[in-house]
């Protein structure tokens, strides 16, 4: 699992490829917290984590991204996915996770 | 060894309505689409096959209560919430039959639905009867005794003719019950709760594990969790909440979601996930719902066997 960072618009863009699962989910959170940082230091309003390079994620990775929540919201950014293939968006679904966060098709799709 | 599931429901028993039934029985007349049956037998066998589990029966609405049958004399009974009552007539029968009246007890916890039944359990006043209670909790007693005090039930504890002793026990250490092994592990949950890891002498494990919190801030405790469920051949986990609920509204009620014990299992290279402790405001289509996700999921997140994922019913036996 890697991440990278991209500064589009008024928003932090987070994209996260291979799998996060018990092996990679602390790295995970590492990454989500310098994503939510660095939005915070260049005076965003809201992370976008690109979920198009992500194979799946377990619930350890969906619990770390209510930790990002969390973080996000004191730190006064908002945190939202994008992106997500097939399998992701079936454990999204299945989790209830699409009613806690704001999902778009695309990252360009983000308003 | 054989699991047999008394009790299923969480929080307190729920029950269908004339209303619920009414729409069972209407949908399955629809089903049988003008079909003829020649008597009940038949009638019964298109019930079994021609219809989803929540169309043509029921999860059932009884709290807590599983029973193990793992080769000794004597009865295993994890949580005495109401299916309890069930579980001692049944046993009532079993020891007309020579059955020794000799009851182990393994609570998760002491709150009120995971020991109402304990008042209607015949056996209790049965003077041959020996009744065993063991608990993490050293306030076991206490907890009985006070659901039978006059202002909540008019028999008291004090009137029960068999006899009782009481048990606790420490996580980490190993007990040897009636040719069980028997181990315990402390959960998160309000007034704590505890876990169970039977094993009989063939080998086989099963786990009881209920009303524990599975918390954000502890995902890294939880291989704990995978080394106590590791390897068995079931695991009867409480998957009340959606996992967005569990970490969100319902945070610190207690409960754990089918997503995580999923998870865990897998982990564990558990063989078996029985989904347990169903939320009581759920119908029984909202758990077969829950069921088929939470297959689904299995499905999606599978990395090496495949874990079998079963939905625990009032009535469920399973044989390991």
């Amino acid at each position: 699992m890697d991440y990278s960072f991209d500064e589009r618009g008024d928003a932090m863009v987070v994209a996260i490829r291979g799998r996060v699962d018990e092996a990679t989910w602390v790295a995970f959170g590492v990454g989500l917290s310098d994503g939510i940082e660095k939005a915070q230091q260049a005076r965003l309003k809201r992370i976008i984590i690109d979920l198009a390079g992500l194979d799946y994620m377990s619930s350890r990775g969906l619990r770390v991204l209510t930790v990002a929540k969390r973080e996000g919201q004191e730190a006064g950014v908002e945190v939202e996915l994008a992106a997500p293939n097939e399998v992701m968006r079936e454990i999204l679904a299945i989790s209830r996770y699409d009613k806690l966060f704001k999902i778009t098709e695309t990252v360009e799709a983000a308003p | 060894m054989l699991v047999r599931f008394w009790g299923t429901r969480g929080s307190l028993p729920v029950a269908p309505t004339a209303d619920v039934i009414q729409k069972k029985i209407a949908h399955a007349l629809v089903a049988a689409d003008g079909r003829k049956f020649a008597d009940e037998v038949e009638a019964e066998k298109f019930v079994e096959t021609g219809l989803s589990f929540a169309a043509g029966g029921t999860y059932g609405g009884a709290t807590p209560c599983v029973e193990l049958e793992a080769g000794g004399s004597s009865y295993f009974i994890c949580d005495m919430g109401s299916g309890l009552r069930q579980l001692g007539l049944d046993s009532m029968r079993r020891n007309a039959g020579g059955h020794p009246k000799i009851y182990n007890f393994f609570q998760s916890h002491l709150h009120w639905d995971h020991i109402m039944g304990f008042p209607f359990f015949v056996p209790a006043f049965d003077p041959e009867a020996l009744i065993r209670i063991h608990s993490g909790h050293p306030d076991a007693e206490e907890a009985l005794r006070r659901q039978q005090e006059e202002i909540s039930f008019p028999v008291p504890f004090d009137w029960l003719r068999a006899t009782f002793e009481f048990v606790t026990l420490t996580p980490g250490e190993t007990y040897e019950i009636d040719g069980v092994t028997v181990e315990t592990k402390l959960q998160h949950h309000s007034h704590g709760s505890y876990g169970y890891r039977f094993t009989d002498r063939d080998g086989r494990v099963a786990i009881y594990s209920t009303d524990s919190e599975h918390k954000l801030e502890k995902m890294a405790v939880e291989a704990a969790f995978i080394h106590f469920f590791r390897d068995a051949d079931l695991v009867v986990c409480d998957t009340m909440y959606s996992l967005a609920d569990s970490v969100s509204m319902k945070e610190d009620w207690g409960h754990s979601s089918n997503i995580v014990a999923v998870d865990l299992c897998h982990e564990a290279k558990a063989k078996t996930l029985a989904l347990f402790h169903h939320e009581p405001t759920y119908d029984d289509e909202d758990i077969e719902r829950m069921h088929q996700e939470t297959v689904r999921y299995e499905e999606l997140t599978r990395d090496g066997p495949p874990l079998d994922v079963i939905c625990a019913y009032d009535g469920l036996e399973v044989r390991l």
